[in-house]
């Protein structure tokens, strides 16, 4: 049942995809760069962050008075500061994209294990980044963000406490809370770039950039925006005074809505089964296991045409010593291999295969099939 | 036998047009002088294949993956893709025929194209 459902929604994307292939043609497809998409936002939020952070000062006095100031004094400021907040709406919406379309064709569980999961760490990093993000302007929404997010952490048992004072660093709101808001909005994103090695090891050539025309108008997506519809503060946080709406960014602040709805505890309960169900769902179905790739010793040549062609780093060569000619060997790690078989299409010297399909057996099929007369 | 009737062998991926209810003792129920093997992928398929056919009495060889950019494997149809046009090792041998051989890059649900392709094979074929 679950299995038809993904066969069915598999059918669904290409479907898609394949009316976007109209539109765009192959080869600018946004849905086959659906992985480099959010890496280029990424790289567009740390350029125009590293631009904001040469003028921003994560104080409670100044933070608000030097994002205006960036905003009306600096040349092209406005811009810059549209860019890092529209980037970051469009990654959300490219990440999800990205997500769900590798859930839907099948693409992120067995050798794929360690993408799904960096990938389910990196999405919680960016919300996390995304939250801080919000509170580094200081305006009355950032305020009511950090009184709530007390509030809530307060509400986990055991840790709870300890969590909200480290998220306000100290015991009232203060200086050191902007200084903490602001570390954790660009610690954690240096974070990100350990977090997509993780996601990139085991992938030979990962695609992580879109081409130049795609990249052209999805920046346009961003761009325009950015010079049409200012991103300006709201009313200045002040401490005594306790604001009771403010708007809501339905990419980042989803969770708020949901706080002062129900209890924060029910909240966190249902964040932690959340995660919990994404990391099980490569773990649903289970397929049949299968025998990895093998090196005939005999054979191989060493002409590292396998190794060249697998797609997840899965073979290597070892210098061999054992024959007069051949200098190196072909050795396949077997966790990682996928059993696509890539490397028998790569061999000239039948060297290598998958043991539960033979080329041999291939080769011989072809002559059995061939050798059937046609019925005219 | 007739001129019209060629026998055609095709290499397919079992991710790209799914042949699954189209095949009957290893033929296409719509067109029984087209054999087909499956494979898990396109980029499985050697040279070697491709030449044993023709040794085999195949009149013309085929060879189907997913659409170019959407291999489940990544990069096997972009290999073999370039295996044919003979930009990666290891190389078509010279005595194969290119015309007589055809790479079509399709999706799951594309039967009706693949039908048509296969027919306008038979066509240049026959010519």
């Amino acid at each position: 049942m679950y299995r038809k459902i993904l066969d069915k929604l598999q059918v669904l994307t290409i479907d898609f995809e394949k009316f976007l292939n109209k539109v765009f043609s192959q080869q600018y497809n946004p849905f086959y760069y659906h992985g480099a998409v959010p890496n280029l936002f990424m790289w567009t939020l740390f350029i125009t962050g590293l631009l904001l952070f040469a003028y921003f000062q994560p104080t409670l006095d100044s933070a608000y008075i030097s994002v205006n100031y960036i905003s009306t004094k600096i040349p092209f400021g406005q811009i810059v500061r549209g860019l890092h907040r529209y980037a970051a709406d469009a990654m959300v919406i490219a990440v999800l994209i990205h997500a769900i379309r590798v859930f839907f064709t099948d693409r992120y569980r067995k050798y794929r294990w360690i993408a799904w999961y960096s990938g389910v760490a990196l999405l919680l990093c960016m919300f996390v980044i995304g939250v801080t993000g919000y509170v580094l302007v200081w305006d009355e929404r950032s305020y009511m963000i950090v009184l709530m997010m007390t509030d809530a952490l307060n509400q986990i048992p055991f840790i709870g406490q300890t969590l909200a004072k480290l998220f306000v660093n100290g015991e009232v709101i203060t200086h050191y809370t902007m200084a903490m808001s602001f570390f954790i909005h660009v610690g954690i994103s240096f974070f990100l770039l350990y977090l997509i090695w993780l996601h990139y090891v085991r992938i030979s050539r990962p695609v992580t950039d879109v081409p130049l025309g795609l990249g052209m108008l999805l920046f346009s997506l961003i761009m325009i925006p950015a010079a049409l519809i200012p991103v300006v503060s709201g009313k200045p946080a002040v401490l005594t005074e306790t604001p009771h709406e403010f708007p809501i960014d339905w990419f980042y602040l989803w969770i708020f809505p949901l706080f002062s709805g129900m209890p924060a505890l029910i909240v966190w309960t249902g964040l932690f089964v959340a995660v919990a169900i994404l990391l099980l769902v490569p773990y649903l179905i289970v397929d049949i296991p299968k025998s990895p790739a093998a090196v005939s010793l005999d054979n191989c040549v060493g002409c590292t045409l396998c190794a060249k062609d697998c797609p997840y780093e899965a073979i290597y060569m070892v210098p061999r010593t054992d024959h007069p000619k051949y200098k190196q060997l072909a050795i396949v790690i077997d966790s990682r291999c996928a059993e696509c078989g890539l490397c028998v299409g790569a061999c000239a010297f039948k060297a290598i295969d998958l043991p539960q399909k033979h080329s041999k057996e291939i080769i011989a099929k072809i002559g059995d099939v061939l050798k059937e007369p046609i019925t005219v | 036998m007739t001129n019209k009737k060629k026998k055609i062998l095709g290499i397919v991926c079992e991710r790209s047009v799914d042949l699954k209810k189209h095949i009957q003792k290893n033929k296409l129920k719509d067109k029984d002088n087209v054999s087909i093997v499956e494979l898990t992928c396109s980029g499985m398929i050697q040279p070697v294949m491709l030449e044993e056919a023709f040794k085999q009495g195949a009149e013309g060889v085929f060879v189907m993956g997913c659409q170019i950019g959407d291999c489940h494997f990544r990069e096997g149809n972009k290999w073999c893709q370039e295996r044919l046009l003979g930009q990666r090792p290891p190389n078509i041998k010279k005595t194969v025929d290119k015309n007589k051989v055809r790479g079509y890059w399709l999706a799951k649900c594309d039967y009706k194209k693949f039908l048509d392709k296969v027919n306008k094979f038979e066509e240049d074929l026959c010519k």
